[in-house]
């Protein structure tokens, strides 16, 4: 009995099963420091309270703009904040503006996208209005959003998740076109399934992994664009703590004092750098099993 | 015979069932029809097996998808148990759609492969309330043994199985909702030989034990002549010829059912009938012939044949045929004795002979 359990368990189908994918991506050394590297800023963001030495708002004018150094391990910013610190919490600001965002993107790209895979007469007012929001650039229509929905947490968070939506919308249909074909669907209506239960059971299901996957890099994007909003004053507003406006507010003083607006930036395209590769490498891990 | 039947009621009638499909041309106006099902007409009675037999193309598969409503008629009734199926409230129609269950042709892609065998099979059974959560397990144990499955494999997924198990799997879900017709859609074609006759048989097993009736979709004659009580021969859309099995078989009417027996191989060198042979492929269904379907691949086609539509009418032995000529054609012994082989088929036995006997001598010599 016991010999038949285990062997069940290891014979997951799932094509995003972890301990797989987990084993497959060790044989990327790329893809691994990228996860690596982004499960260490996510446990030190998630820690910030814990692990910054400082307070992220307490300012020191005495100290501003301070090299790194001993006490200050990456220097003081324009109000003589902790720069660690501000990072930490910068981070953690960021990652999670960008994971709601995403979360909130994929919802309606894949709603979007299976709506319009499922009934075909939807099909094409719902693809071309993909396609005309997939006519601007993503940045400019999230600036266009952030401008119209105004300044918070929320409004960003919408304004965000609705410029990744397009994309996640296109890759949605397209793979449900596909899972459409399969028989196994018409097996579901023979029995009487209603069409909600069809789209949950049947359809999702079998698309979820390849639109996880375009998630996972539309992730970093998604980052991108927010500390862009930042940067461009759009974001949250100081002296809230967003890896964006912290590269925004070292601006003025690049030459005087590099490190803030280096270690803010060079920070955003590390973790973005490591959304992609992670991303790519999980797509490459899928794609011939999807193909099949 | 049939007068004795026709004393209960049909469990399934077809009547002037039609299917057409309006396909674009290169620009948005020039649209075209391709009637795949053309008036199609047949009854099946409590456990009988009515097989549908043509030509990949002949729209069996879409008569058989109307029946369990995976296709909406263009025109036509579809009466089970003496109700029509498409004038109903949606609620009475899914409780009837439930009596008419399909297996598919392709066990590979008719399971969902993200669910379990046993969530496969009690889903239908707890969708229609046949089953609550707690009896679900027993009731899926039970489908399982039904089928020649253990109770052990509902915790697996499609993709463990085999072709032959995965039908099976088919089959168990399609018994699940206790359906009183199944129309099975070419359910062994995918699958090999050895295991077509398990299957084939586990069918005829379950009709005689819960009283089935099958609609039994299939080009593969020597499974049809096993299995069906009647025949339907379909060509582009019409049904040509229907009538009893041995009818059929043994004396085919219209040119098109003795071509397509011609046609089937026999497992015996040499003992290949020298019937009709076509030629040519079948016409489009968006441009079919004038009159007959039929007539440009036939042998026997007079001019009457060009112009007027042959509509099925008895033709003995409890048949309909539907064929200007066939009394005259029925003159015309199919099975002429003493067959001959094709050249290329000539040919390459004489090689054989030849190679077996150069391959004796060898043998003979060296002992």
């Amino acid at each position: 009995m016991s010999t038949e359990m285990t062997a069940l368990e290891t014979a997951k189908p799932a094509i995003v099963s972890r301990p797989y994918l987990l084993r497959r991506l060790a044989r990327d050394p790329l893809a691994l420091v990228a996860l690596i590297f982004l499960v260490v800023i996510v446990v030190a963001a998630v820690l910030a309270p814990m692990l910054a030495p400082f307070d992220p708002y307490d300012t020191n004018l005495r100290m501003r703009l301070r090299p790194p150094s001993g006490q200050h391990l990456l220097g003081t910013d324009t109000q003589g904040r902790d720069m660690l610190t501000r990072l930490l919490y910068g981070a953690r600001t960021t990652l999670a503006l960008g994971f709601a965002s995403i979360v909130v993107g994929s919802l309606i790209g894949t709603s979007i996208g299976l709506a319009s895979a499922f009934y075909r007469r939807l099909e094409g007012p719902l693809m071309r209005l993909v396609d005309i929001l997939l006519s601007f650039p993503s940045i400019l229509f999230g600036l266009a959003l952030a401008a119209m929905l105004g300044v918070g947490m929320d409004s960003l968070v919408i304004a965000l998740g609705l410029s990744a939506a397009p994309p996640i919308a296109r890759v949605a249909r397209a793979t449900a076109a596909s899972v459409m074909q399969a028989e196994y669907m018409d097996a579901g209506r023979v029995i009487g399934l209603s069409d909600g239960a069809l789209i949950r059971r049947y359809l999702l299901r079998n698309c979820a992994a390849p639109i996880v996957v375009y998630c996972s890099l539309q992730f970093g994007e998604t980052i991108l664009l927010a500390a862009a909003l930042g940067f461009l004053g759009l974001g949250l507003q100081p002296p809230t703590a967003e890896l964006g406006s912290i590269a925004a507010e070292g601006r003025s003083f690049i030459f005087l004092a590099p490190h803030v607006s280096t270690a803010a930036s060079l920070l955003i395209f590390m973790i973005v750098l490591s959304c992609n590769l992670l991303g790519d490498a999980f797509r490459d891990l899928t794609d011939p099993k999807l193909q099949r | 015979m049939t007068s004795l039947n026709s004393a209960d009621a049909p469990l399934l009638q077809v009547e002037g069932l039609s299917k057409k499909f309006s396909v674009s041309g290169t620009w948005p106006w020039q649209k075209r029809t391709l009637s795949a099902v053309n008036d199609v007409s047949f009854s099946i009675d409590p456990g009988e097996t009515l097989s549908l037999v043509g030509e990949s193309g002949c729209g069996k598969s879409t008569a058989g998808r109307m029946l369990v409503g995976l296709t909406a008629p263009s025109s036509g009734r579809i009466l089970f148990e003496g109700q029509d199926v498409s004038g109903q409230s949606a609620s009475q129609q899914r409780a009837m759609r439930r009596r008419i269950q399909l297996i598919f042709q392709d066990p590979y892609g008719s399971l969902n492969p993200r669910m379990t065998v046993g969530e496969l099979i009690a889903e239908p059974a707890l969708l229609h309330g046949l089953a609550d959560h707690r009896g679900a397990n027993d009731r899926v144990a039970e489908l399982l043994g039904l089928v020649g499955l253990a109770k052990r494999h509902a915790g697996r997924y499609p993709h463990e199985f085999s072709g032959g198990q995965r039908q099976r799997i088919g089959i168990a879900r399609a018994l699940a909702v206790e359906p009183r017709l199944i129309v099975c859609d070419e359910p062994v074609s995918a699958l090999d030989v050895s295991v077509q006759a398990q299957i084939v048989n586990l069918l005829q097993g379950l009709q005689e034990r819960l009283g089935l009736s099958y609609l039994f979709i299939s080009h593969g004659l020597s499974v049809v002549r096993h299995i069906s009580n009647r025949v339907a021969v379909m060509y582009l859309g019409n049904i040509v010829e229907i009538g009893p099995k041995a009818a059929i078989f043994e004396r085919p009417s219209h040119p098109y059912t003795r071509a397509l027996l011609a046609a089937a191989p026999v497992a015996r060198p040499g003992a290949r009938q020298a019937g009709i042979t076509l030629s040519g492929d079948m016409p489009s269904p968006l441009d079919p012939p004038s009159g007959c379907r039929f007539h440009p691949r036939c042998p026997f086609a007079i001019e009457r044949c060009r112009q007027e539509i042959p509509v099925l009418s008895p033709g003995g032995e409890g048949r309909l045929v539907a064929c200007h000529r066939w009394q005259e054609i029925s003159a015309f012994q199919t099975n002429t004795s003493g067959a001959r082989h094709a050249p290329k088929t000539a040919r390459l036995l004489a090689l054989y002979r030849q190679a077996a006997a150069a391959n004796s001598n060898l043998r003979m010599s060296s002992t």
